[in-house]
Formats: C-alpha cells, sequence, structure tokens
C-alpha cells in the first residue's frame, strides 16, 4: 500500500511538471500582450514607450526560460505572483477561491452519486420495464442538455417561477442547491448507466444463481452480491467524472456569481492574467491527479483481486 | 414415509420461450429420488439434464420464459404451479445445489465466510456468529485444511478443487434434504475429480441425503449412483439400476455411450467410437424416436411415434426401444 502510494506520487510529481510546462508555453504563446491591457487599466494611453516599462516592471522581457524557472521556483514554495490585473497576491485570492470551488464539486459529487445510484438501482430492479425506461430516459436527457442551460432552467424554474431559492451568490446551504445541482445533471446521468449496466452485467454472472440457489431474494441479491461487484468501476466512473467538474465550475460559477476557481480562471484567460490563469491549471491539475489517486486507492479497498497485487 | 420419494418426478416437461425462439429441453421425463440415494442423470451437452433439475426450482436466466408441464414433488409437495416466493423459500434449506464451474460460481469479491455464513444465517436463523461457527464447522466437514483462515480469503485466492469445497459447503449450510449436483467434477482438475467425487459421496452418505447428480461421465456414475437416468435429446431413454445399465446395456443409445469410453487395450492413435451423426435441434418437435437416424437398429416404424419407456426383459430396467425391447422378448 505505502509502496503504490509512493509510486503514485512520484508519477503524479512527473505528470505535474510536465502539464506546467505545457500550460506556459501555451499561456505565452496566446496572442495579445498583457502590459498593454495593463498599461490602459492605468488609464494611460499605451504608447510602445510606456508598454515597455510595463513589461520590465512585470519581468516580461526576460527571456522565456528564465521567466519560467522564475515562476515554478515560487510556486513550489506556495507563491503564485502578483495578479498582472489586480496587483493582488494569487495565492491569497485562490484559498478563498478554493473553499467555494471546493464546496461546489464535493456537494455535487455527493449529489451526482445518490441520484445515479437511485436511478440505476432503479432501472436494475425492474429491467426493460418503465422504471428502466424512466430511468433511461432521465440519462439521456441529463446528458445531452447542456450545463449552462440546466443552470438557465434551473434559474428560472426554482428562482422565478416558484421562488425558492436564490439564483446566485455564496450564501449559505440555500444558495448552494442550484449550483450543485446543476453541475450534477450530467455526471448523475452518466453515472446512473454505468450502475444500471454494471448491475445487469453482475446479475447475469454465474455467482448470481449460486446467490438464487441459496434461496436469496432479488432485492438481497442486488445489494450483498451485485452491488459489491459494481463498487470498483463506479468508484472509477465517479472519479473522472468529479475531475471533469472543474471544467463545468468554470461555466457554473459565473452563471450563479460564485467567486470560485473557475470564475478566477475565466477572468484570467480575458485579461491573459499569466499569474492567475497559470495557478488556476495548476490547481486543476493537482486536483485533478488527487481524485485519481484517491480512486485508485478506493478500487484498491473494494476489489481485493487488486488489492492482493499491491500488499 | 422411507417407500416415499424424497423426489418424484413424473411426465415433466419443459418449454423455454426466449424472445426469438421456442425449445422444448425436457419433453415427458420421469424419475424419483429415495432419501439417502444418489440417482445419476447422463447425457450429451443440450439433452436436457440441466434444466431439467434447475427450471421447476426456478433456477433459470433473466429473459426465458419457462412452462412447467406434468408433477414435480418434493417431500409429497407439489412445486409446479407453486408462486416463485414459495419456490425461494425451498432453494438452499431443502434443496442444496452445486454447481459445474466453482471459478466463477462464488462471488469474488466477498469474503468465503460470509458465503457460507449468509446460508446458516437465512435458513436455520442463526446469530451472524453462531453462523460463522457454523461455517467454521462445515468447511472443516468438507475437508479443508486450515479453516478458520479460508473463511477470511477471496475465492481468487483457493485453487479450483478448494473453490468447489466451498460451493459443496454452502450448498450444505442450509441442511438441505436432496442436493442437485451439475457437473460438480466436470471443470476440475482430473486428479482433484475423484477427491470431489469421494468427498460428495462421503457427506450424501453421512447426511443421508439424496443427490441428483447430473454429469456426463461413465466414471463418476459407477463410482457414486445408485440408479441412472440416460437422456437423449430431451427425452429418457434408459432409466435403471446403476449395476445393471452399465453391465448390460439396453437402448442403443446407452449402448453407444458407453462404448465411446476409451479403452485401456485401443491401439494408440486409434479413433474415437462416437455415434454417427449429430442429436437432433430441440426447436423442431420429434415425431418418432429421436435417435432413430443415427441408430444401428433402427427400422422404418422407429420414425412413426415416439417409443414409450417400458419395462424390458429385467424389470429394473426401462427402455424406450421397441425394437430392443421386442428382440428381448422374442429371444
Amino acid at each position: 500500500m505505502i509502496h503504490f502510494i509512493s509510486k503514485r506520487l512520484k508519477h503524479s510529481l512527473i505528470l505535474l511538471f510536465m502539464a506546467s510546462v505545457v500550460c506556459f508555453t501555451l499561456v505565452v504563446s496566446a496572442p495579445g500582450n498583457v502590459a498593454v491591457l495593463i498599461a490602459e487599466l492605468r488609464g494611460a494611453v499605451a504608447t510602445p514607450g510606456y508598454v515597455e516599462q510595463v513589461e520590465e516592471e512585470i519581468g516580461l522581457n526576460k527571456p522565456l526560460l528564465m521567466r519560467y524557472v522564475d515562476w515554478l521556483g515560487d510556486a513550489v514554495r506556495g507563491d503564485f505572483g502578483i495578479s498582472y490585473r489586480t496587483g493582488q497576491d494569487v495565492s491569497a485570492d485562490l484559498a478563498n477561491r478554493m473553499l467555494v470551488t471546493g464546496t461546489l464539486i464535493a456537494g455535487s459529487a455527493v449529489i451526482a452519486t445518490l441520484i445515479s445510484l437511485a436511478l440505476g438501482f432503479l432501472g436494475a430492479f425492474w429491467p426493460y420495464k418503465l422504471p428502466d425506461r424512466v430511468s433511461r430516459g432521465l440519462a439521456l436527457l441529463g446528458a445531452s442538455t447542456p450545463t449552462f442551460f440546466v443552470g438557465a432552467l434551473m434559474i428560472y424554474a426554482f428562482s422565478v417561477t416558484f421562488q425558492l431559492l436564490p439564483s446566485f451568490g455564496f450564501a449559505g446551504p440555500k444558495s448552494w442547491i442550484l449550483p450543485w445541482l446543476t453541475i450534477a445533471v450530467l455526471p448523475a446521468a452518466v453515472l446512473s448507466r454505468v450502475v444500471r449496466v454494471g448491475l445487469e452485467e453482475a446479475m447475469t454472472s454465474p455467482f448470481v444463481l449460486t446467490a438464487k440457489s441459496k434461496g436469496l431474494g432479488r432485492t438481497a441479491i442486488l445489494f450483498r452480491e451485485a452491488l459489491p461487484n459494481i463498487t470498483p468501476i463506479f468508484v472509477n466512473a465517479l472519479g473522472t467524472q468529479v475531475g471533469l467538474m472543474t471544467a463545468t465550475a468554470i461555466i457554473v460559477e459565473p452563471l450563479f456569481a460564485w467567486q470560485g476557481v473557475g470564475d478566477y480562471f475565466l477572468a484570467g484567460v480575458r485579461f491573459r492574467d499569466f499569474m492567475v490563469v497559470q495557478a488556476c491549471l495548476l490547481i486543476f491539475l493537482t486536483f485533478f491527479i488527487v481524485v485519481n489517486l484517491v480512486v485508485d486507492l478506493a478500487v484498491l479497498m473494494t476489489d481485493p483481486r487488486i488489492r492482493r497485487q499491491w500488499s | 414415509m422411507h417407500d416415499q420419494p424424497l423426489l418424484d418426478v413424473s411426465n415433466l416437461t419443459v418449454n423455454l420461450l426466449t424472445a426469438k425462439s421456442a425449445v422444448c429441453p425436457v419433453d415427458g421425463v420421469s424419475y424419483s429420488v429415495r432419501q439417502g440415494e444418489c440417482l445419476a442423470i447422463v447425457g450429451e451437452s443440450g439433452s436436457g439434464k440441466t434444466v431439467m433439475n434447475f427450471a421447476p426450482l426456478g433456477l433459470m436466466p433473466t429473459g426465458v420464459t419457462t412452462m412447467l408441464s406434468g408433477s414435480v414433488k418434493l417431500e409429497g409437495r407439489e412445486l409446479i404451479g407453486l408462486p416463485e416466493t414459495e419456490i425461494q423459500k425451498l432453494r438452499g434449506k431443502s434443496v442444496g445445489f452445486i454447481f459445474q464451474d466453482p471459478m466463477s460460481a462464488l462471488n469474488p469479491v466477498r469474503r468465503i465466510g460470509r458465503q457460507i455464513a449468509e446460508m446458516a444465517e437465512l435458513h436455520l436463523n442463526l446469530t451472524p456468529r453462531a453462523a460463522e461457527a457454523r461455517a467454521l464447522e462445515l468447511v472443516k466437514l468438507v475437508g479443508i485444511s486450515d479453516p478458520a483462515a479460508r473463511l477470511r480469503q477471496y475465492p481468487h485466492e483457493l485453487s479450483g478443487g478448494l473453490r468447489q469445497r466451498i460451493v459443496i459447503a454452502i450448498a450444505l449450510a442450509g441442511e438441505p434434504k436432496l442436493l442437485i449436483a451439475d457437473e460438480p467434477t466436470t471443470a476440475l482438475d482430473v486428479t482433484v475429480q475423484a477427491q470431489i467425487l469421494r468427498l460428495l459421496k462421503d457427506v450424501q452418505r453421512r447426511l443421508n441425503m439424496a443427490m441428483v447428480l447430473i454429469t456426463h461421465d461413465m466414471g463418476v456414475v459407477a463410482g457414486a449412483a445408485d440408479n441412472i437416468v440416460v437422456m437423449y435429446a430431451a427425452r429418457a431413454a434408459e432409466c435403471g439400476p446403476v449395476d445393471k445399465v452399465l453391465v448390460s446395456p439396453r437402448h442403443p443409445y446407452t449402448r453407444g455411450l458407453i462404448n465411446a469410453i476409451p479403452r485401456r487395450e485401443d491401439p494408440i492413435g486409434s479413433e474415437f467410437r462416437g455415434l454417427p451423426g449429430i442429436p437432433p435441434t430441440l426447436g423442431a418437435p420429434i415425431r418418432g424416436c429421436a435417435l432413430a437416424p443415427r441408430c444401428e437398429l433402427a427400422v422404418p416404424a422407429c420414425g412413426n411415434s415416439r417409443p414409450p419407456l417400458v419395462r424390458s426383459d429385467d424389470s429394473a430396467v426401462l427402455v424406450a426401444c421397441p425394437v430392443v425391447n421386442q428382440g428381448k422378448a422374442a429371444a
């Protein structure tokens, strides 16, 4: 187990380094000059002389490699530099915003898990009957509706029409529900199919015939025999979906006026704010890698056949 | 009570309907097993021997509609027409099942101890702790060394022979009166087959259970069974005590089966003595004797009507072949 974790951590560090190089390259090769934007932001006329002055001020005149090494050196110490746009400390900004995005993703992950298990079980319990068709239809609908549209519908229904929930802001559980639901729809739809198909496959396994021959009922077989068998694939799929939630967060956070990492990232991209973009990307990547590590560990815990190879 | 058979099947017909096709894998078969007896059911793949035993107890794959007619009495109770909830109560409790492939018959992600103990909890109303103790007892009974450690293991950590012993322990956990073993040694190594068969025979005698042994291995039949039913194309061809049927087979199909067993004196490189031709498909109804196209004794009349299973010259043996029965009577 320790061996497994340390090996995976080593891989993760290499991956992070490579990812940071890619991010850096992409950001510096994007068109436009941030110095011009800063100059305009300060209300000055962006004369070539002034732009050059700004470039020198924020270190844009240094060679690329130097810029990268400088940035990396600070980043590993947790210092992501100063935002070009606001002049604020990026690390301090991120700390707050990570809490917001963390709340968003954690809640959505729980909701997506609950909904998908419920829908999947419904379908597996009455295969090809009405509940299964309803579950399948909902999954198709959920998987093919764009998230921004889901968000708009949620606001229209729950905030405008029924006036039950606030349409924006980050102020306590009541204001969290709509963003949670909005993000959870797509993963719940995808995962419900994973549950349904996994259960059906498990239910045709020979060991289910054994379970039936023991005199177990259908419910007992589904929960005791089939469920433990789909846990590894479910956890795997859930991990991927949670990782992808970072991408949906970029859409949903501005929609509900949440000041999270996704919103920060979007603002950074608009302003070519290299420091912010790079920091956000690194946070997203770290999150993705950590989620995957946790997933692998969870699979290790739930499948004795894999556990044995590593212990 | 002892005179009444534990399992009494008469004129059982099974029709299976799937979305695409309808087949009749069991066509009017009768047999019975008494307490303490072992009945072997022999026949080639697809002759209906498994379906015949599994279908009346509701062990059919989902998506298949099973239609049963005739009579299946377990301890005098008619199973045909019984609702699934009642049949579910009999499974594991009155009838224990042993399956062909122990590699896939156990749940891969659950501990062996739990898989045995849940039977005892369900059918003997034991507390989880008492059920664990019962599981330990059963694992000892089926001759597994280091039983306490085995209970904490997972199926993939055991060999095929050990897993089949676990499957047997599960089948025994509910203290059933009847054991249905579906080719229990087919998927095992040859060296392990004999051990498992000996174990089965031993527990069957010790617990005085009835056993239905489904197999196509004549060696297994000779070693374990008291009576035998030979199946061909959904019908019984011959049945009677093992010592009589194996020593002097009457039905041409039984003779063919026994003749097909390779012998030690066969020269190296000689071909197997199989029956010519292939068995009929079960989709279409068969008018006459199903074996007629492959039978060396066939006369034109064989294709006209289905031969009834009647007493042969030996009153203990029933044979479904008019040619054989007439010939013997005339001689």
